[in-house]
């Protein structure tokens, strides 16, 4: 077992983010839209923590206030950005022409390639909660694409179910990556093989998992290289987003 | 030479072959670019820029 790091709720960075004054083009709403952002990696004004881990960059855990807040329309290139919604709806826009509402179990894979601009929004009446990952493209200026997908927990209960990567049913990316989701209705121990060349970033969304004798609680995430096999002592009610990514 | 990304919106700089077309050329290393430039992109300051090295480039 090579545990990179572990990385605790509260020690991840945190910024609010208000749609008016200087982020009031940035950031979309009524002059009360508020955003909040935890960032497992360094991001923007948080440069105090962990750069990245294989082609991850970015981690956000967001929660965006009701009634039209969000990222206004906004560029990219190459990034290749996934959103796993939580809780609350997401409303996403893109170059594409897409327009598409995401809810709770919902995923999307929207890859910048060459160049593409996206607007992230909550005209819901409740809090969106919802995941952000950000990772290196496997191959530059691509054409940008967009994905959804849905993850149901219910029918795929205790065992890790694989939303992004080359396996059947996930959506593919152009990258090597894995994005896989594992939800307990009981207490259970399954085990995620990854390939042992790769990296795995673990992140417990809800409940507590424990891996390599570290116990996870909500928001806790740790990193782990060189496993083919790694056992997930997760407990009822748990949530936990495991990323593979290539080193 | 190295090869860059930034976080920001995604503006990527090869300083093999610099930005001619915004008056840097080809050749400059980026810590060489004067703080003021700000991303032809998304006009983020030089200041602003989160630039990643990326160790790979497959040209199109």
């Amino acid at each position: 077992m090579s545990v990179s790091f572990v990385l605790r709720a509260g020690e991840r960075g945190f910024s609010r983010l208000v749609s008016s004054g200087p982020n009031a083009s940035y950031i979309s709403g009524h002059p009360d839209g508020l955003i909040t952002r935890h960032s497992s990696f360094n991001f923007h004004e948080y440069q105090s923590g962990i750069a990245g881990f294989g082609c991850i960059r970015v981690f956000g855990d967001e929660v965006f206030s009701p009634g039209g807040t969000g990222y206004n329309m906004h560029p990219h290139h190459n990034f290749i950005i996934s959103a796993f919604v939580l809780g609350g709806a997401l409303t996403h826009v893109n170059t594409i022409g897409k327009v598409d509402e995401l809810r709770a179990g919902d995923f999307y894979v929207f890859s910048a390639g060459a160049g593409g601009k996206h607007a992230e929004l909550n005209i819901g009446q409740e809090d969106l909660r919802v995941l952000y990952l950000w990772t290196l493209p496997g191959q530059l200026m691509a054409p940008p694409s967009y994905l959804r997908g849905r993850f149901d927990a219910k029918a795929n209960a205790n065992r890790p179910v694989c939303l992004i990567g080359n396996e059947s049913g996930a959506l593919p990316i152009g990258q090597a990556l894995k994005v896989s989701r594992l939800v307990t209705a009981r207490n259970s121990t399954p085990v995620y093989r990854p390939s042992p060349a790769r990296g795995v970033y673990v992140f417990v969304i809800e409940g507590e998992a424990k891996i390599a004798d570290i116990v996870l609680g909500a928001r806790d995430s740790m990193a782990l290289t060189g496993e083919d096999r790694i056992e997930i002592a997760a407990r009822s009610g748990s949530d936990v987003l495991l990323v593979e990514t290539a080193l | 030479m190295k090869k860059y990304l930034c976080l920001g919106c995604g503006f990527s700089y090869d300083e093999e072959r610099g930005l001619p077309d915004h008056g840097i050329a080809a050749g400059t290393a980026w810590a060489d670019i004067p703080d003021d430039w700000v991303c032809p992109d998304c006009g983020t300051p030089k200041s602003g820029f989160e630039m990643v090295e990326i160790p790979y480039w497959s040209r199109p």
